[in-house]
């Protein structure tokens, strides 16, 4: 290790200023960092500090994905690899420039919006959609607002509702039915030009039809969807993982549910033909996969406790209403980024009576 | 009473129990600066012997709290800046335990509170009472709403109640009892850690015929023994007059002071940390030779030697020679050294962390060999949230660092920065590594200026007024 320490001591100087490669910095510092940890000490109290740090903090939220990126491997093949490929390097690409011109570091941030856009791409998707989308949201969604901890919006939703609006007919065309073979597609590479593969049917679209699918199917994850969010067990593997490691807040993710249930509830027992059950709703669409991958954002979330208990409210009930009341047949995406719009305004409200109380003490 | 907020940083270096007495030195330096003090009216000159307890010099902006000579000695003014240095050190007489004479002679002597008070200063006790609110000096001649006294002490790593009190739990209690001699009818608020030790036990037993002393049992979770923390907790607002606060060694100083007439020429400081041979507790003179004590304990080539706790305490500059009068341990950390390879990959059952995302949170907590490494490359804030749950003030760090950031010092002092006790946890725990603590502070500052200038802006327009009229 020493060897490659000394390595980058000797590179160094290109990349910093007056060096012929000063302007790709960002990248030679993201590449140190990521093999050694910082060189930098505390100057004044407090001496010492924690180890985590925003790497690690990401890591995190990347390895809950892991339960995730397998059962999409598993059910819609090598494609999946090919997708999150290109994600990466379409945002890595835009994250890059930006980095450049801002003459600030490469925030960690993105490696995660980068694992979780494909994830929420429909497994037929041309790869150019993705490049597109993931670069779209990168950009609109994060970078002009000023990178990561500054954005309003969720970049990878903001990417995926982008592609939705834009390309109704590929977003809700490019389904794969999943494998069903024993080993799955591991080692197979299924695209849209496979026709016999290609589905337009989720389970939320049959259910339009009033045609349900089975809840335990859904649970497994062998129905049609986005690549990550069908296998409820995945994500839920994943995401307890998640909150166990207080990355994400386990309030957030209650809430959400919680919400979702209830409502889902009340409509199923007024209207028992014309609404799903409530455990069907829960694993259908991306409800789960959004509950404890999307909401739980640190950035785009409330910050205060009270915060993250209305924001979930506000998501889980505005999904069910989506779903249920309106032309789309998933409103998870739509939920969450209205659910970014409320956010500051609800920690906002909590700050506002949090800092009355405050006024008269001390 | 509710706490908020607080954890325990854990690393490896606690001082163990024993109190070791370091050998006479040959020469001490007495700095003339201290956190809170500034001694900058001399009252000695030049080569002039002094004996143990004379008043080298006092502070006068602070009600001329004096400087004591430690030892008896020849004082040198020129020999280091911002030092009085006094050579040819005479060891102290030993003196004996209390005989009954003594107690006598003190009961004897029925001083009025305001004597006792008088006494208190000028025998270098009162140095160790701390205005709950502001920590400043409290006026001796002032009378409080209430007294805070508290044996615990919860910063790594600071001398602790338990040592300081061992065996000397009836001097602690006469020290109480003095206390309460300078009061009318104001309530003591006794602190004392909740948990089901011996210690706890036996200091409940001595004071159990103490009707006027109230105790507060707090949880063993930094910062809960910071004054304003407890000041607040206790509904002590500040604007129903000063609160007084004040630890184990101020009422053991208090006692020796009133009760044998001493002055307290001795400290018992802590020193600790993952650069330390043998964390211990060691009796020092104030003005002792940082390097006497620095070659005992320390191993480390590349130390940093920091006066106080890791979350608050200052580095020891380099023209810094002797232990201050206010030095309650000294801590010692490695500097970084390494870069480690990986870092942020590994497993992590070697480190503890506020959050869970290292190994060690699924089995217990260790203590880690922390240097001073930041750990971390410094980013925007991604409200997290864990200065706020850290937060044992009760405010919204993140907020009001957004504040800062953009200038907003008036939002900053409507978010109540001005509540921050300075504990450090939030800096401590930001994974942004931003530097919370230093933020607030120079926040704080810049608060107390407007209002200041403010005054005193009201007070000339007042006086123009007068004049005119």
């Amino acid at each position: 290790m020493k060897v490659l320490l000394r390595l980058l001591d000797k590179v160094r100087p290109t990349f910093e200023d007056g060096g012929r490669l000063h302007l790709l910095h960002p990248a030679f510092e993201a590449i140190e960092h990521f093999l050694f940890s910082p060189s930098q000490t505390t100057i004044t109290a407090p001496h010492v500090r924690d180890p985590l740090d925003l790497k690690r903090f990401m890591s995190m939220a990347i390895i809950s994905l892991v339960p995730c990126i397998l059962a999409g491997l598993y059910f819609y093949g090598l494609r999946f690899i090919a997708i999150i490929v290109v994600s990466y390097a379409a945002g890595l690409t835009v994250e890059l420039i930006f980095a450049i011109a801002r003459k600030e570091g490469i925030n960690e941030g993105f490696f995660v919006t980068g694992i979780l856009f494909p994830l929420i791409m429909p497994p037929a998707v041309p790869l150019w959609m993705v490049a597109l989308g993931v670069a779209f949201g990168v950009f609109i969604g994060k970078e002009i607002f000023g990178g990561t901890g500054r954005n309003l919006f969720n970049p990878a939703l903001v990417g995926r509702c982008f592609l939705a609006l834009a390309y109704p007919a590929q977003m809700s065309g490019s389904w794969l039915a999943p494998a069903t073979e024993l080993g799955g597609r591991v080692l197979k590479y299924v695209d849209g030009s496979n026709l016999d593969a290609v589905t337009t049917a989720t389970p939320l679209a049959l259910a339009k039809q009033g045609e349900f699918v089975s809840t335990a199917h859904m649970f497994v994850g062998n129905v049609a969807g986005s690549i990550g969010e069908t296998s409820a067990i995945a994500i839920l593997a994943g995401g307890i993982f998640l909150l166990m490691t207080r990355v994400g807040s386990w309030r957030t993710v209650v809430s959400t549910l919680a919400s979702f249930a209830v409502l889902a509830a009340i409509l199923r027992h007024a209207q028992p033909d014309r609404f799903g059950p409530v455990l069907w709703h829960l694993c259908a669409g991306g409800l789960l996969f959004g509950a404890f991958f999307m909401t739980t954002d640190p950035v785009t979330g409330p910050v205060t406790n009270t915060g993250k208990w209305l924001y979930g409210a506000v998501i889980g009930a505005t999904t069910v209403l989506i779903r249920n009341f309106t032309g789309y047949v998933e409103g998870v995406t739509f939920a969450i980024l209205l659910g970014n719009i409320v956010a500051p305004i609800l920690d906002e409200a909590v700050f506002a009576v949090r800092l009355r109380r405050l006024r008269s003490e001390g | 009473m509710r706490f908020k907020g607080g954890y325990n940083v854990l690393f490896q270096g606690k001082p163990d129990g024993a109190v070791q007495t370091m050998p006479e030195p040959e020469k001490l330096y007495l700095p003339l600066r201290s956190e809170r003090f500034h001694f900058s009216s001399l009252s000695v000159e030049e080569g002039q012997q002094v004996q143990a307890g004379d008043v080298l010099a006092t502070d006068p902006d602070n009600f001329d709290i004096p400087l004591l000579a430690p030892r008896a000695g020849r004082v040198r003014l020129e020999q280091a800046e911002n030092h009085i240095v006094l050579e040819s050190i005479e060891g102290l007489p030993e003196h004996a335990e209390l005989d009954g004479r003594e107690i006598l002679h003190a009961e004897q002597k029925a001083g009025t509170a305001a004597a006792k008070r008088e006494a208190l200063v000028r025998l270098g006790a009162w140095q160790f009472l701390y205005d709950a609110h502001t920590q400043a000096l409290p006026d001796p001649t002032g009378t409080p709403q209430a007294v805070i006294v508290s044996t615990v002490s919860l910063e790594p790593f600071l001398v602790r109640g338990d040592v300081l009190l061992h065996r000397r739990l009836l001097n602690f209690t006469r020290g109480l009892e003095h206390l309460q001699s300078l009061l009318e009818y104001q309530p003591i608020y006794f602190a004392i850690p909740d948990i089901r030790s011996e210690f706890a036990d036996l200091v409940r037993n001595h004071i159990r015929g103490y009707a006027w002393v109230k105790l507060l049992e707090i949880p063993l979770v930094y910062p809960y023994d910071d004054f304003a923390i407890l000041a607040r907790g206790l509904e002590l607002s500040s604007g129903n007059g000063p609160v007084w606060a004040v630890r184990t060694e101020g009422v053991l100083a208090i006692d020796q002071a009133l009760t044998l007439d001493r002055p307290c020429l001795t400290r018992t400081i802590a020193i600790g940390g993952t650069g330390v041979v043998s964390p211990s507790h060691i009796e020092v003179a104030p003005g002792y030779p940082l390097k006497a004590i620095t070659d005992k304990y320390v191993f480390e080539p590349n130390p940093r030697i920091i006066d106080g706790g890791i979350l608050t305490g200052k580095v020891f500059g380099d023209e810094a020679l002797g232990i201050g009068t206010e030095c309650r341990g000294i801590t010692v950390l490695p500097e970084l050294k390494e870069r480690e390879f990986l870092g942020f990959a590994r497993p992590g059952s070697d480190r503890g962390s506020f959050s869970a995302c290292f190994l060690s949170s699924l089995t217990h907590r260790i203590r880690e060999r922390l240097t001073t490494a930041m750990r971390g490359e410094l980013r925007p804030c991604v409200s997290c949230n864990f200065c706020e749950e850290v937060c044992p003030a009760g405010i919204s760090p993140h907020l009001i660092h957004k504040y800062l950031y953009r200038d907003l010092i008036e939002e900053a002092a409507q978010a109540r920065v001005d509540l921050c006790v300075e504990c450090g946890l939030c800096s401590y725990v930001c994974p942004s590594k931003i530097d919370l603590r230093a933020q607030f502070t120079e926040a704080r500052e810049l608060i107390e200026q407007d209002k200041r200038e403010a005054r005193e802006a009201k007070a000339r327009e007042e006086a123009v007024e007068e004049t005119s009229a």
